[in-house]
């Protein structure tokens, strides 16, 4: 079976931190745990892990208005926008958000100066590692100036005490930038604006050449022709920008930049600036070696994701020639095992294989792993998840998108009745889906079929690298490939699909997905259960429903893993993935279908295991339950119990009937205990050969005592407890939507508000069946706790009930009690008209029907006014109780079918209206008027 | 030659045809076999699910396959009805050499008989037999097959323990046709890595489909704009797969 998953319903919209967060690329505040266990961070950045971990916190967070400029005499722009101190970053994004932003951790910030310029402008110039100057002008009022000035030197100082400020040497060395600028700066070395700083890591880059990291394409080639990609012209234009505008981690993003990456980016370049762009260049840098610590703690271990991923290694680009080598196959492995053990909920997704392998190409293991992690959590949230719920959502917004930017298409497609998303789901990952359609809208409106439609998609794929003009006459026509073709399109005619466009499409699908994901695995896992047992589907539908709201309310804990040594033997069960329910969550599940939810058993295994351990206690007879409950208190299973299982016995029907009102259970469990006792000493097997006559040697208390023969025997003697396993039992199990969860157990609340709360009409059929089952069992006290019971109510011997009156009598007294607080009840004004109108025309045909029902109903010698009385006490129980109380009142006589007449809502009403009028207790007089009502002709 | 197309697609019948299954068990290895004729070894694992067709002759009749190839991996699981509705026929496939893709097998064709088309026709296919297969013992222990058998995608341990080939049947003929017979299932053992039994799922199903039923319903429906636009798109493949598939289908 497979899990049973309740992270969608845990969704939050991210806050606007995290929003800035996410589009600054920083690694999450979440990941921070990372650091935490991430091992060695440096020799000083670990040993005050914890200490970095307060200190981050007290640093303030704080934007302010800016404009940015680059420190060069050159051509560049300036670009007003917003400077944010997120410790232990430094971002800045204009205005616009597009044309420029940085991110810059603050340990790459060497020197901080303010400017002396003109008056009144506040300026400051931060020199960063790579030597390069940015200014920025604080264009806010001077004191926040100030404050965002002291708020970054404080910041700065914890990074310096941090010590993170000698780790970025290091971690420069692994980006192949350096190289390149130190290369192209080296040979000429006259390039003025490379200052001192520069030309000392141009020495170190030289001297440690190798040290860049680099992708599996490095020995095996990168895919396509250098030639016709122009590597040399690229890298000569990116090596320019990432000169004068900082590289890996304090890249400036200045719009040259974007434009340079639609040109294109040299193959060994590729790594890194995917790393840098996406952001996961950060989460490396915070967090050194936690890569080879995960595939070192992990060793050897198998689960159902690396039973997966060893499937598909083999088939992940296998045409590469990388990957038909041993070296490219355990690299791909690791990368993927590393990830599903960071996030044993995602796994792993096929998909995620091509993906890596295609990262890989192009960087090393660790940066792959870092950009996977950057790829699945942030970029595509959920598109892996087990339930893909990001990719099932975006193909919602997809063609909600499709709708409304190329209608003519939509309409078409729904005329006929074909699901876009059946061809876009695989290529969902590609950015230019839309512009695909608009490029191919005269085909697609010919389209008829989902069969056509795949064709189609798939010729037009396969044609990317061709000419967009073949036939024109100029040659660099004719080069423009249909990919920028795409490109152009995309980015021309959809500008209006932006991110938030998308974010606010998600929101609006979100629950729709949700749901649907939620009851498609709500279905099979019924359908994949191997037998219903004795359920109908919907019973079991309402168990699962059941279970899945405890499992919201208390989550499972996490699996704790044996020891990876066990799990490398092969006959060692492997982990699968299995709904494992803990005590907390079966308590909650268990007071979701029973009304005493008892706590003293751990169940710890699935659905499946519920449904038929479900079965047992619902569906069994009076023997059987005795038997079933027998087993439950004993142990050791040797079908004897020990004094002290008697006692926890007697213990566990305590419980059971803790909220029972009156003494009548109580009684009924210590005549058990004498009775078990008793009949357990006399039927104590003697040893051989002992004399009978003599007295047999007190028993060990934890010795076998009784055995069941002998259980059924004493439970059998007593008539409530007979009634308790034969039907009350498994009456106390209910398998009933429950329409209001959280009805607040006070009182006053209940007969105010709530009854006009949920007084719809769904609601109040199934309130008035709870109603009518639970019977007059309201007793002479305020009922807090719901009684799970509730059919004795006191000592007396049930058959001894020399007048069933009695019990009527009783709470129509007590009633008065009940019900005096409210009269600021439900309908006050409704009462007392009908009880100022007379009395032939205040009724409606619903009472005349009460009136002629309610005594043939009735035994005959108590009619019409017990009737009218138990009415009455019905109204009570109605107004008193939640609707989570289920009392069996079968064999109550005086009640018997009565059913029929509670459920008609008419009638409670005016019984209701009734009552709120005669609440104080009711006269002779009164009784009498009331009975004149009840007989009543309705008034035509 | 676009005339003859287009007269053919006249009379021929569209079934569409889904496969189902675990993963790796070759789902996608069994259409390339039927369609194209081909075999590779290392296939990429299909993403969401893959489309192909396949023209087929039957007696007087020529069928068109429209095979929607689906994801096995349990993730994609909540995909497949978009798949699965509407299907004419379903091919369920397990992997003889793995007994827990028969359990994944039974609970599609579950699922099916639930949810899908009430007449569908279900086909059980069970691949890999020339992994198992003792008459060809030479192929199998050849050394170059361990690249390029369907094996590959098998877990390690079986690759390992391939010295004696028939030990690598983890799913008795029998008890899977027992099963087979049981649920009303058409039922095979196939190898898309030397062809056998592929195409007599594919003619099997054919003969089992209801095809005047389908003719009638699709006459009913908008198909006749949709002859035109296909045989445009898609001639020249059809051209070539119609040949296969005669030759196939008439053996």
């Amino acid at each position: 079976m497979s899990t049973i998953s309740t992270h969608l319903r845990n969704f939050k919209e991210p806050t606007k931190d995290q929003l800035t967060e996410l589009y600054f690329a920083l690694p999450q505040s979440v990941n921070g745990g990372v650091n935490a266990t991430g091992g060695p961070s440096g020799a000083a950045g670990n040993a005050n892990g914890e200490k970095e971990k307060g200190a981050e916190a007290e640093l303030e967070k704080m934007e302010i208005n800016a404009v940015l400029s680059l420190g060069v005499q050159g051509e560049e722009d300036s670009y007003a926008g917003k400077l944010y101190l997120l410790p232990p970053y430094l971002t800045f994004a204009s205005h616009d958000r597009k044309s420029s932003r940085f991110t810059i951790p603050l340990c790459t910030i060497r020197r901080v100066e303010r400017l002396n310029a003109r008056a009144g402008v506040y300026a400051l110039s931060l020199a960063l590692w790579h030597g390069m100057k940015i200014v920025v002008q604080l264009t806010s009022l001077r004191p926040t100036a100030d404050l965002f000035c002291s708020l970054l030197r404080d910041a700065l100082k914890v990074e310096l005490q941090k010590g993170h400020m000698k780790l970025v040497k290091g971690f420069v060395k692994t980006c192949y930038s350096e190289l390149l600028v130190s290369n192209a700066t080296a040979p000429d070395g006259v390039d003025e604006k490379a200052e001192a700083k520069v030309a000392e890591s141009t020495q170190e880059g030289s001297a440690s050449d190798s040290m860049y990291l680099g992708g599996l394409g490095l020995k095996f080639k990168f895919p396509g022709d250098p030639k016709k990609l122009r590597e040399a012209s690229k890298t000569k234009l990116w090596t320019n920008y990432l000169r004068t505008h900082g590289r890996n981690l304090t890249l400036l993003r200045y719009p040259q930049c974007t434009r340079l990456i639609q040109v294109g980016l040299p193959n060994r370049l590729r790594g890194e600036m995917w790393e840098t762009l996406s952001g996961s260049l950060y989460l490396r840098f915070e967090n050194p070696g936690y890569y080879n610590q995960i595939i070192a703690e992990n060793q050897g271990r198998t689960n159902t994701s690396t039973e997966e991923i060893e499937k598909d290694l083999h088939r992940s680009l296998p045409e590469y020639s990388a990957y038909q080598s041993e070296e490219g196959i355990s690299a791909l492995r690791r990368v993927l095992q590393a990830y599903s053990f960071k996030n044993p909920e995602t796994g792993y997704c096929q998909a995620m294989n091509i993906l890596a392998a295609a990262i890989l190409i192009y960087m090393s293991e660790e940066q792959g792993f870092w950009l996977l992690e950057v790829i699945c959590d942030r970029l595509l949230p959920g598109y892996y998840s087990p339930s893909m719920h990001g990719t099932l959502l975006d193909q919602r917004v997809f063609e909600s998108l499709v709708h409304r930017c190329l209608p003519v298409i939509h309409d078409h497609f729904a005329e006929v009745d074909v699901q876009l998303s059946v061809a876009s789901l695989p290529w969902f990952l590609s950015l230019f889906i839309n512009t695909i359609l608009k490029i191919n809208g005269e085909k697609l409106l010919k389209i008829q079929d989902d069969g056509q439609f795949i064709h189609l998609m798939r010729e037009y794929f396969a044609s990317l690298g061709d000419s967009a003009h073949p036939h024109s006459s100029d040659p660099r026509a004719r080069a423009i490939t249909r990919f920028q073709e795409l490109l152009l399109v995309s980015f021309r005619e959809f500008a209006v699909i932006t991110d938030d466009t998308i974010h606010s499409e998600r929101r609006k699908y979100r629950s729709e997905i949700v749901h649907s994901i939620e009851s498609f695995s709500k279905r099979s896992a019924i359908r994949n259960l191997r037998t219903l047992e004795r359920f109908s589907k919907e019973q079991a539908g309402l168990i699962y429903d059941a279970l899945f709201k405890a499992i919201c309310i208390e989550p499972p804990p996490a699996v704790s893993l044996p020891p990876p040594s066990l799990l490398t033997t092969k006959d060692q069960p492997e982990e699968r993935p299995e709904t494992r329910i803990g005590l907390k969550t079966f308590k909650i599940f268990l007071s979701e279908i029973c009304t005493w939810a008892r706590t003293e058993k751990i169940v710890s295994n699935g659905f499946k295991d519920l449904v038929s351990g479900l079965n047992g206690v619902m569906f069994n007879d009076l023997m059987e339950n005795i038997e079933w409950f027998f087993n439950l208190h004993d142990k050791n299973k040797d079908g004897y119990l020990t004094k002290d299982e008697v006692l926890t016995l007697s213990e566990s029907l305590l419980f059971i009937f803790r909220h029972e009102i009156g003494d009548a259970y109580l009684g009924a469990v210590s005549r058990f205990m004498s009775n078990a006792f008793e009949y357990g000493d006399a039927l104590l097997p003697r040893p051989d050969g002992a004399d009978p006559d003599v007295e047999a040697p007190p028993i060990e208390s934890n010795q076998p005592y009784i055995n069941l023969a002998t259980f059924r025997m004493v439970v059998l003697a007593d008539e409530i407890l007979e009634s308790f396993f034969e039907t009350d039992f498994p009456a106390t199990f209910r398998l009933e939507p429950v329409p209001i969860m959280d009805i607040p157990n006070s009182n006053s609340g209940l007969l105010g508000g709530i009854w006009q709360n949920i007084a719809t009409d769904d609601n109040r059929k199934i309130f008035n069946k709870f109603t009518d089952e639970i019977g007059r069992t309201i007793g002479k006290h305020q009922v807090f706790t719901r009684p799970a019971i509730g059919k004795y109510t006191t000592l007396e011997e049930p058959k001894a009930r020399e007048s069933l009156l009695t019990p009527t009598m009783r709470r129509s007294a007590s009633k008065a009690s009940l019900v005096s607080p409210t009269d600021s009840g439900p309908e006050p004004s409704v009462s007392s008209g009908s009880l100022s109108r007379p009395s032939g025309e205040a009724l409606s045909p619903g009472s005349g029907k009460e009136g002629a029902s309610v005594p043939s109903s009735a035994s005959s010698e108590f009619a019409p006014v017990p009737s009218m009385l138990q009415a009455a006490a019905n109204a009570a129980a109605l107004m008193e109780r939640t609707p989570f109380a289920i009392d069996d009142a079968k064999d109550e006589e005086d009640e018997t079918d009565d059913e029929t007449d509670v459920e008609d809502d008419g009638v409670m009403d005016e019984v209701d209206a009734f009552l709120e009028a005669h609440d104080s207790g009711l006269t002779e007089a009164e009784r009498e008027l009331a009975q004149d009502l009840i007989n009543a002709e309705p008034v035509k | 030659m676009a005339d003859a197309a287009s007269g053919s697609t006249e009379r021929s019948v569209q079934v569409k045809l889904v496969l189902l299954g675990e993963a790796a068990v070759g789902k996608s290895s069994i259409v390339l076999r039927f369609v194209s004729n081909e075999f590779q070894p290392n296939k990429e694992p299909t993403i969401g699910a893959a489309f192909l067709t396949q023209k087929c002759r039957l007696e007087d009749r020529v069928l068109r396959y429209e095979i929607w190839d689906t994801a096995g991996q349990e993730r994609f699981h909540s995909l497949a009805p978009m798949y699965y509705r509407n299907a004419q026929a379903a091919v369920v496939v397990y992997d003889v050499t793995k007994a827990s893709s028969l359990e994944k097998a039974k609970t599609w064709v579950k699922e099916l008989q639930r949810q899908a088309n009430p007449n569908i026709v279900i086909a059980l296919a069970g691949n890999k037999i020339d992994l198992v297969n003792p008459s060809a013992p030479s192929t199998s222990s050849t050394p170059e097959s361990e690249d390029e058998a369907d094996d590959a995608t098998a877990t390690p341990g079986e690759t390992a323990a391939s010295g004696e080939p028939e030990s690598l049947r983890q799913v008795p003929r029998d008890e899977a046709e027992a099963y087979a017979q049981e649920a009303g299932l058409l039922f095979f053992e196939t190898s898309a890595k030397t062809g056998e039994g592929v195409v007599e799922i594919f003619t099997e199903i054919a003969k089992k489909i209801p095809i005047d039923q389908i003719l009638a319903s699709t006459r009913g429906g908008q198909r006749p704009g949709a002859a035109s636009g296909r045989t445009q798109e898609g001639g020249v493949n059809l051209e070539e797969n119609n040949a296969k598939g005669k030759d196939a289908c008439n053996c």
